[in-house]
């Protein structure tokens, strides 16, 4: 479910084990990558707020990850997604701004 | 009130039914469109509470009307959860 603020409460009570199963069904994924799948949440031909999303993720998802200690190589999805989607001036644009501490996303 | 108006009015130029019909039923259509655009996962109606409607769907929500390809029912959510 894409129901983050509900998941990042039960993902505390969550056994171990499942955040490995976790990634190992990630690394599969990643392996068979070949380009971002069909999200319905952007069904148009308007992709720029999935290339947002997914790059606000991979970082949300690296910070939560790191805050719990645990290895965040399942983030790598959101990685692969928005590397395929967004174009590089932008990607270069926001890093740019993350870096200065301008990034207008909530991370 | 107006609609006794508009009755007496349909009496004395019947010819003019069609007309109203077919404004009701274009202003109608354009509200009902209006209201659909308005809840699109697009849309961010309150940016305290939720500030991105999107993240909140499920991966089989379908916006479009007529599915053609695509098979909503078996779509899963992609990235891991966090």
């Amino acid at each position: 479910m894409f129901v983050q603020g509900l998941v990042n409460g039960a993902i505390d009570k969550l056994p171990a084990n499942i955040e490995l199963k976790m990634a190992e069904d990630i690394k599969a994924k990643l392996e068979n990558y070949r380009t971002a799948p069909f999200d319905a949440r952007f069904p148009n031909q308007n992709q720029t707020r999935n290339c947002w999303s997914n790059y606000l993720d991979y970082h949300r998802c690296q910070k939560a990850l790191d805050a719990k200690g645990v290895d965040n190589t399942p983030c790598d999805w959101y990685k692969r997604v928005y590397k395929s989607i967004c174009p590089m001036s932008w990607i270069q644009k926001w890093d740019d701004q993350r870096a200065e501490g301008i990034f207008p996303g909530k991370i | 009130m107006i609609f006794r108006t508009a009755v007496e009015h349909a009496k004395r130029h019947p010819s003019l039914i069609p007309q109203f019909f077919f404004i009701c039923l274009g202003m109608g259509g354009a509200c009902l469109y209006l209201i659909r655009l308005a809840k699109g996962p697009h849309v961010v109606w309150n940016k305290t509470k939720n500030p991105e409607p999107w993240n909140q769907l499920d991966p089989t929500y379908q916006y479009k009307f007529v599915a053609i390809t695509t098979d909503y029912k078996n779509l899963k959510k992609e990235g891991p959860e966090f």
